[in-house]
Parts: C-alpha cells; sequence; structure tokens
C-alpha cells in the first residue's frame, strides 16, 4: 500500500477547433496511505480525468503525480502497480471469471512460456507460480464470494456479479493503489446500496489505499474518508464528508453535497439581518455589513403558523412523502425553499396552504456572492 | 411476426426458385463428371442437350482424373493438392494476421495522419487489379520470385484493403476500457492485439479466412501468372491443363470430375464456418 500525491497536476486537451480545453486545473491532493479517498462533482468536473491521469491511462499535462513518494508521471500504467475498476466492469468477455482474475497475475509472471521454462530447465520454478497464481485466485475468490462463479464466462453473469469480478480482478494483484471510475452506477439502486457497505468492508479488510469516483454525493458521503469535492476542473473542497456537509468550503460545496440541496438565498447582511427581497431575517453576526448569499438546509428549516412572530410567509408548492420525513416545497418572497421536516408534523399539511417558516440561525451559512463564492464565517 | 399462408407460399416459391438456379450448374457439373467422354462432350457442345442424371455414371472418370492431373500420374495432383494447401494456408493466415492488426491500429491507436492514411487505404480498393498486374509482375520479376509462391503469399502479409475496414469497424466497437484494462494488466499493444482484440474478432476472422480461402483457392490467374513450371501450378492451375491448347473437350468428363474434387474443401468450410459468421462473442463483455 501507498499514499498518492498530487501536486499542481492539470490537464490541456488540445483541441485544434477550439485551440485547447483545460479539463483539470492545478489539483494539489495528499491521499494517505490506506485511505478511502472519494472525488465527487457534477459530470465534466474533472474526476475521471483526474483518476486516469493517476492511473496512466490519461497523460499528465501540469504537475506532477508521486506514488508511494516516487514520481511516475512518465511510468506506463502497467508498471504504476495499480489496479483499476472500470464503471463497465470491462472483463474480458472470452476468458472465464477465474482467467480474468488470474489475468494481471499471469501476464506478471517470470516464466511465461511452459515450453521456454521446461527447455530453459525453469520448470519447477514456474510450476510453482502456477500454484501461486491459483492459490491467489481462490483466496481471491474465496474473499468476494467468487467460487461458484469460476468456470463462468461474463455473459453467464449478472451485473451485480461482474462488477464483484471486476473487483475481484483487481484485489487478486494486490497493487499498491486501488482506483474506482463510478463502479456502482450501473447496478439497480438496491444493489449499489448492498455493493456500497461490501466496498466498505472490503476497504477495512485490505487496507488499501483507494481513489474512487462518483458523482452521486450519497454515495461519496458514505464511502469517504477524504471527500475531494470538483467542479469545472478545480478542487472545490478537500475534506472529511462530515466537514464537507457541516462547513462547505463555498457555495457550490453546499448546494452539491446533501440531499435535499442547501436552499441558497442571495442579498444583504447589515447589522446582524439578512434581507433579500424585504424580507428580513436575524443573523447574529458581526461582521460589517456586506452583500451574501445565505443557505440554510432543510433539514433547519421548521414550519410555523403564518402569524407567528419572525416567521416568514410562504405558500407549499408540493409535498413529497419520504416516510418517516417530508419534503416541502415552499414558494415565498426569496423564491422557493425547501423544509424537510418529520412526517408527523407534516400531517394535514397540503398543496396551497399558506404557512410562515423559520429557520435555525445558528446553523445557517453565508457565502460571497457567485456560483463558488467562498464561506464567510459568521 | 404472422405471415399469411399466401406471402408463405410465394416466399417459399422465390427461395426454391432461387436455390435451384444456384445448385444447378454444380448438380450439372457433378453429372457431367460421371458421363462417359462422348457424351459429355456432347453435354458440353449443347448437342446432347442437358440431361439431369447420368445413364451409366463413370465413376472411374475421378480416379482417371486424379492420375492424369499434371505431368506425372498420381503425383502430378499431389504437387497441385499440396501447392494449393500451402499457398491457400499462407495467404489465409497472412491476410488475418496483417489485417487484423492494421485494423486495431486503425481503431485504437491514436497517430498523426490516421484519418488520411485510412482514406487511402480504402482508395486502393477503387483500384482494378489488372491495373497493378503487369508493375506487380515486373516488380516480382526484379525480386527475381517469378516461379516461386512469394509473389502469391507475401502481398496477404501486408494486409487486404477490404478486410482491414472490416476489421477496423468490429474493433472500434469493443470498448476502449477492454483495452485499458488490459494496459493496466500490464499488456502491450501486440499483446493486446493477440489476447484480447483477435479472441473477439471470431466472427470477422471466420469471413475474412472463409472468404480468403475460397478466393485463394479458386484463384486461376495469380498462379497462372506466376507459377509456370508444372510442379508449382496449383489445382485451380492445373484443372487448364484437362483443355488442351485448341480448346479440345475431350477430356471434359475429367476436368468436371477434378473440378468437383476441387470445390470439396470449400464447401465443407463454408457450412463449416456459417454459424460463426454470425455469432457476437463480443456481448457481455460490459454491461448489457
Amino acid at each position: 500500500m501507498a499514499n498518492v500525491k498530487l501536486t499542481k497536476v492539470g490537464k490541456v486537451y488540445a483541441d485544434s477547433a477550439q485551440g485547447s480545453v483545460r479539463a483539470v486545473e492545478a489539483v494539489d491532493l495528499l491521499i494517505a496511505d490506506g485511505e478511502f479517498c472519494v472525488l465527487v462533482g457534477p459530470s465534466g468536473c474533472g474526476k475521471s480525468t483526474t483518476l486516469r491521469m493517476i492511473a496512466g491511462l490519461e497523460e499528465i499535462s501540469e504537475g506532477v503525480l508521486e506514488i508511494d513518494g516516487k514520481r511516475v508521471n512518465e511510468l506506463p500504467a502497467k508498471d504504476r502497480d495499480i489496479a483499476f475498476v472500470f464503471q463497465n466492469y470491462a472483463l474480458y468477455p472470452h476468458l472465464t471469471v477465474a482467467q480474468n482474475v488470474a489475468f494481471g497475475l499471469e501476464t506478471r509472471r517470470t516464466h511465461r512460456s511452459a515450453f521456454v521454462a521446461a527447455i530453459s530447465g525453469g520448470g519447477a520454478a514456474r510450476a510453482a507460480e502456477s500454484a501461486r497464481i491459483d492459490a491467489r485466485v481462490a483466496e481471491v475468490s474465496r474473499t468476494l464470494g467468487l467460487d461458484p462463479l469460476l468456470a463462468r464466462y461474463p455473459r453467464e453473469l449478472s451485473g451485480g456479479q461482474r462488477q464483484r469480478v471486476a473487483v475481484g480482478r483487481a484485489i487478486a494483484r494486490d497493487p499498491k493503489v486501488f482506483l474506482f471510475d463510478e463502479p456502482l452506477s450501473n447496478l439497480d439502486a438496491r444493489l449499489r446500496i448492498e455493493t456500497r457497505s461490501e466496498l466498505r468492508t472490503l476497504h477495512r479488510k485490505l487496507r488499501a489505499t483507494i481513489v474512487y469516483v462518483t458523482h452521486d454525493q450519497e454515495e461519496a458521503m458514505t464511502l469517504a474518508d477524504r471527500l475531494v469535492v470538483m467542479h469545472a476542473g478545480k478542487v472545490m473542497q478537500n475534506a472529511s464528508a462530515q466537514e464537507c456537509y457541516e462547513r462547505p468550503a463555498n457555495r457550490f460545496v453546499a448546494g452539491f453535497i446533501g440531499t435535499p440541496s442547501m436552499n441558497l438565498v442571495d442579498g444583504r447582511l447589515e447589522n446582524g439581518v439578512f434581507s433579500a427581497q424585504g424580507v428580513h431575517a436575524p443573523i447574529p453576526s458581526t461582521i460589517a455589513a456586506r452583500s451574501c448569499a445565505l443557505g440554510v438546509r432543510p433539514d433547519r428549516v421548521r414550519i410555523v403558523s403564518r402569524n407567528a412572530a419572525g416567521s416568514i410567509a410562504a405558500t407549499i408548492a408540493a409535498v413529497e412523502l419520504l416516510g418517516d420525513r417530508t419534503d416541502l416545497a415552499l414558494d415565498c418572497a426569496w423564491g422557493r425553499m425547501v423544509a424537510r421536516i418529520d412526517a408527523d408534523l407534516a400531517a394535514g399539511m397540503r398543496e396551497g396552504d399558506a404557512v410562515g417558516f423559520t429557520f435555525d440561525a445558528a446553523h445557517a451559512h453565508l457565502f460571497e456572492l457567485g456560483e463558488c463564492g467562498a464561506r464567510i464565517v459568521i | 411476426m404472422q405471415r399469411s399462408p399466401l406471402a408463405n407460399a410465394l416466399l417459399w416459391f422465390v427461395l426454391i426458385i432461387g436455390t435451384a438456379a444456384f445448385v444447378f450448374p454444380l448438380w450439372w457439373m457433378a453429372v457431367v463428371s460421371l458421363e462417359t467422354p462422348e457424351r459429355a462432350e456432347a453435354a458440353i457442345t449443347g448437342s446432347g442437350g442437358i440431361a439431369l442424371f447420368a445413364p451409366h455414371p463413370q465413376f472411374a472418370n475421378y480416379a482417371n482424373a486424379v492420375r492424369e492431373t499434371g505431368s506425372r500420374p498420381w503425383m502430378g495432383f499431389v504437387d497441385a493438392l499440396s501447392n494449393s494447401i500451402v499457398v491457400t494456408v499462407l495467404i489465409v493466415l497472412g491476410t488475418v494476421l496483417s489485417s487484423s492488426a492494421v485494423g486495431y491500429a486503425f481503431a485504437r491507436l491514436r497517430f498523426r495522419g490516421r484519418n488520411p492514411l485510412f482514406l487511402l487505404m480504402l482508395a486502393t480498393m477503387m483500384l482494378p487489379g489488372q491495373v497493378t498486374m503487369i508493375p506487380l509482375f515486373l516488380l516480382f520479376r526484379q525480386f527475381g520470385w517469378i516461379d516461386t509462391i512469394m509473389p502469391l503469399v507475401v502481398p496477404a502479409f501486408f494486409g487486404n484493403a477490404f478486410f482491414i475496414f472490416m476489421y477496423r469497424q468490429f474493433i472500434a466497437q469493443i470498448p476502449e476500457s477492454l483495452v485499458e484494462a488490459a494496459r493496466i494488466d500490464g499488456l502491450g499493444h501486440i499483446a493486446i492485439w493477440w489476447r484480447i482484440i483477435l479472441p473477439l474478432c471470431r466472427p470477422v476472422t471466420a469471413i475474412c479466412a472463409v472468404f480468403t480461402f475460397i478466393g485463394t483457392w479458386n484463384d486461376f490467374l495469380g498462379p497462372l501468372i506466376y507459377l509456370h513450371s508444372d510442379e508449382s501450378a496449383t489445382l485451380a492451375v492445373a484443372l487448364n491443363g484437362f483443355k488442351n491448347q485448341y480448346g479440345g473437350l475431350e477430356d471434359v468428363h475429367l476436368l468436371m470430375a477434378l473440378s468437383v474434387l476441387t470445390m470439396i474443401p470449400c464447401i465443407v468450410l463454408f457450412i463449416a464456418a456459417q454459424k460463426t459468421f454470425v455469432e457476437g462473442l463480443a456481448r457481455g463483455a460490459v454491461k448489457g
């Protein structure tokens, strides 16, 4: 196992039509040995490109990539000692599960040809090597429960089984770093959640360094030791999932992490009062008057009666039942706000009802204006 | 889909007529090969009408045809047969290996000038063989390759434009991630081609191999131009020996008998490979 260090890593695609396109910009990242690092962001944010640069499938245009303290920019993929799990699994269709799992070991054996080994006196060494490969395949298939599938071909497996084989192929070689490119996105919702916790367990068991790419922020939060939120080729925040959720570094992270998304309202803070569209809300703060955006998580919004003191008038635009919780879409002077409340409290609320809401000012966030406006410490 | 009985009957009718039209020449060839020399000659000149069965089948025609092939009794046939086998096997091997390798390069490698080169290669398909025949002959004579199989075999190892095109189209459909997985697993381009791409291209390889086999096995012009001596002739050229230089037809029953024998490998191969043509092995590579 090893750590992975990216220093000012960037990717520029030369495109004759439009000059050049910068897909990834100055990414600094230190992934510690044994850490589960998740790169998350909307599609086109550069997360997959970053992963592919770590793998060696994509050339690094700028910056330095180090694995285990050694610069590997120029090293071909096969010599970086990494394993890659593809979104579509990329199992070799003409090989059985056992052959798929053993493939990476077979290509790395010192005595490739049985014939050459036999005439050069390496027969015994080759036999020992074969035995080692067989043992490794058996061990991996036990870990992942692949035993009953070993003789089958990929086309005879279900999506979940293929995914498992792809993971098996990755761990067989015992690489320094595992790279996952949206490995769960082809599975149905239930299987995805199951496999997610299996991956987590596997990570604990192997103590492997993992870099994992996903666009699903929920998946990202449940898996990550370290969450790297990316947007437009740049790292927006690099912290624990908890930190990203509780103290988003900027407005983009605030809106991206958490479901439903944080409510964000552009307005002005003056003398401890936030005002927008003529509606005021107290934010206990001593910072100087300025324009800013207010962020409130839906679960920090409370529904009150319209004439309660300090409440903001709203109309319920939609009611979404989730079982124990209910999401309310509220139309108010600030635009559309979402509130997530206990289902018991939401009982009897209908679309079109006139209500009021307040929010928990202690858990409100302030950001500078703009798409990626930085967090303002209250 | 359900067809009406009338449409069904019509379909069968058309198919039967079509089949008969294609099978008849083969059948008639077999019939003539079993006739007596006189009846065979009459059949060919048209004076005897067309018989659908040989009234007195002469199975000895086959033994005679084999004995009379070439200038050495019995051995002439063995020479021609082994020449045909050697030339055909080498050409099929060369065409499959080179076309698939070049097709892989065009489909998966990024290099400067890839598209212009591909177009240039496709453009070569528009040149009729007759145009290049004489320059090629002069070139191969310079090499001292006349009366050897080199002029027939060596070009096959430099790819065939049509099959390169077919391989490229097929390989372009194989998910890129398979190639990337193989790269991470430690394979270079040659090994990826050999161990991943070629096994997945089985349907194309079957088409390429069978068509090349039939084309080469039946090729008359190429061996006629380059193989001058009797011992180096292939079966297709040896067949011509049964027609004397004045176009005489007294041995036409033997010609037909040897023709039937010559065709057997093609028919067997075609039937054997038919299933692979339609097989899509790449299914199951990825989710789907």
